[in-house]
């Protein structure tokens, strides 16, 4: 092994650009994976801090016919908030449109405390308005209804019992949030003035749970834990890192690719001295372990050359982060403007091992044809 | 003295397929070698030498017949064992040199023992006796795109002789030398069939070479033709 490592770095050594060429390729795949990843990493735990202090809390108790997504059971969705239950913050879901310049546009009114402390929203902005409708919205929905802070915009909504009512919102305060679900298409209000709109007075649609919530066995009422609300959004990051997976897939690929070939080239090119190794007395498996380790080599040199260029530059970017590109802060999910990168042990060592692995099976892969040659047409440098 | 021959063929045929067919580059060939000879398999081109040669270093295996050597049938054994044969007991010497690119001369004569058990001392002292034998001692760390072909040829006899084999096979060693060189590695080489009692066995047809030989085993179309030892003619 010794012996094989040694000659293995003489002979790359010895193949000037091409081993310098492989090795470049290789380490952009070392440095890519673990840059990707790691932006995904930092998003994931930022999504989740995010969420819990914006939306999940400790979880959330939701109405059993109640169904976050699905703007069709908001209807029906909600009922008389459960007494003696201790640890929760009502939260009572309506639809209405509103006519921001006169367009119509749907959107949902959400009634919560202004006193309540749970969530980082900032309602108790409410509570210092004089306005007689006072509301908040966040940065999405103030863009897309090209609402202010300040501005005034027609709402009409209809009570428990179908009829049409119509009024003026106040928007006292436009939050900026990295939780998409809180802003999009939502109004925020404070829950009494709700009730008084709709006539559903001490009734709420779910609660956001907090430390001293104690699940109970409500019949109306289902509890979603924070594990499973985050689940939903692991799932989607997740999605996300195999969607991305193949950019990396392929450049590495690509790399891959480049050794294999090297491989296929140099046993070709490498006849005589092939020959001469089993002359000397080398046996036939020694040689294809050293074209190997020559193979998987590459990998190694790839990771001494892209920790030395990728280190410092994934210290810059734990520095100042990863900007997101406007376009990607519409998605659904929690995201900041500014990710700042993850590099767990896990990710690191499974991407070392993911290319030393992969580069030395396609060194091999071609290697094990040594061991069907024959010396004799070897030393005389015959193709065969 | 009646010492068991070091290499020993015996109706040896070898075929070689060509074309769907069979070409028998080997007639039923039988002839020994004892220790310490200084011999030559001769013969125009295509007549069978290499193949020959190939067979006695367990290179290749006969079609046909027996070839003992070192009391091992080179057909019975395996890839390990046949390595293991030539990394102790045989060297080659080869028509273009065959030396590693990538390494220095000092590495290109060490190989054959980084394969075997030795510590870094003796493999220095063995690597820099056998160059002292052919008289490159200042040369250990050149590469060997910067040798003459003279110089290569010497550090392939270094790089055969290292190990101390009791065998030495050289094919056509003299082909690509001038005749200053030639005469020059023949030298050497004769000097250390003497010292070391190294059984040497060439393939040739270079007139300066068998003025060296003591036997000269002539071959036409694959088959012996004569066993000329010492100018006694054996005929066949
Ligand atoms: N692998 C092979 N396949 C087919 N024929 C072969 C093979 N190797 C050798 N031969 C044939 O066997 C014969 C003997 O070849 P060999 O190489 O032993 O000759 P040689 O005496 O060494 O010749 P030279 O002086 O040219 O080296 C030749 O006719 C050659 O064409
Ligand atoms: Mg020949």
């Amino acid at each position: 092994m010794k012996l094989a490592l040694k000659l293995a770095f003489k002979n790359l050594w010895g193949a000037g650009t091409r081993t310098v060429l492989n090795v470049l390729v290789l380490s952009f795949s070392f440095v890519i994976i673990i840059l990707l990843n790691s932006i995904m990493d930092g998003w994931d735990q930022q999504a989740q801090k995010d969420s819990i202090v914006w939306e999940f809390g400790e979880g959330h108790l939701l109405h059993k016919q109640y169904d976050p997504l699905d703007s069709f059971t908001i209807l029906d969705g909600h009922g008389p908030i459960p007494k003696n239950q201790l640890g929760i913050t009502p939260i009572l879901v309506y639809q209405a449109t509103i006519y921001p310049q006169g367009r119509m546009k749907g959107i949902v009114l959400k009634g919560i405390d202004s006193n309540q402390t749970i969530l980082e929203l900032p309602i108790e902005k409410v509570k210092t308005s004089e306005a007689k409708f006072p509301v908040i919205i966040g940065k999405r929905l103030a863009e897309s209804a090209k609402l202010n802070k300040g501005d005034e915009v027609q709402i009409r909504w209809r009570d428990k019992n179908g009829t049409y009512d119509a009024n003026t919102l106040t928007i006292v305060d436009v939050f900026d949030s990295n939780v998409p679900n809180i802003d999009n298409g939502q109004i925020w209000m404070d829950i009494k003035t709700l009730w008084k709109m709709t006539d559903l007075n001490q009734e709420a649609s779910f609660f956001v749970a907090d430390k001293n919530y104690k699940a109970e066995a409500l019949p109306l009422w289902r509890f979603k834990s924070q594990e499973a609300l985050l689940k939903q959004l692991k799932d989607l990051i997740n999605q996300k890192k195999t969607g991305q997976a193949i950019i990396y897939l392929l450049l590495m690929a690509i790399a891959l690719l480049a050794v294999f070939d090297t491989q296929i080239l140099s046993i070709f090119r490498r006849q005589k001295e092939i020959g001469t190794y089993i002359a000397l007395g080398m046996t036939r498996s020694r040689v294809v372990r050293l074209f190997t380790i020559e193979g998987s080599m590459y990998s190694i040199l790839a990771l001494i050359v892209g920790s030395i260029y990728g280190i410092p530059f994934f210290m810059y970017l734990a520095q100042v982060g990863f900007a997101v590109p406007p376009a990607d802060q519409k998605m659904g999910i929690a995201i900041a403007e500014v990710i700042f990168p993850i590099y767990g042990i896990k990710l690191v060592l499974s991407t070392i091992l993911l290319v030393v692995i992969s580069a030395t099976i396609v060194s091999y892969l071609p290697a094990r044809k040594i061991a069907k040659l024959n010396p004799v047409l070897a030393l005389k440098g015959k193709q065969q | 003295m009646a010492e068991k021959p070091i290499i020993s063929i015996e109706k040896v045929i070898k075929n070689y397929p060509v074309g769907g067919k069979e070409f028998r580059a080997l007639k039923d060939i039988t002839l020994s070698i004892n220790k310490g000879e200084f011999a030559g398999i001769v013969g125009p081109s295509g007549s069978g030498k290499t193949t020959l040669l190939n067979i006695i270093g367990s290179l290749d295996v006969p079609t046909q017949g027996e070839a003992h050597v070192l009391d091992k049938n080179i057909a019975e054994l395996s890839h390990n064992e046949a390595a293991k044969l030539r990394n102790y007991n045989i060297g080659f010497i080869f028509q273009v040199f065959n030396l590693l690119p990538v390494y220095t001369v000092f590495e290109n004569v060490e190989f054959a023992l980084l394969l075997q058990k030795n510590t870094v001392e003796q493999r220095r002292k063995a690597v820099y006796d056998a160059l002292e034998w052919v008289g490159l001692q200042d040369h250990a760390n050149k590469r060997p795109d910067k040798l003459s072909g003279g110089e290569s040829q010497r550090v392939a006899i270094a790089r055969a002789m290292v190990k101390r084999p009791k065998i030495l096979l050289a094919d056509e060693p003299t082909a690509n030398l001038d005749s200053e060189n030639a005469h020059g590695i023949l030298k050497t080489m004769k000097m250390l069939n003497k010292e070391l009692q190294t059984t040497f066995l060439f393939s040739t047809h270079d007139e300066k070479v068998m003025g060296y030989l003591d036997r000269t085993i002539h071959l036409r179309d694959g088959a012996l033709e004569k066993d000329i030892i010492e100018n006694k003619t054996t005929s066949v």
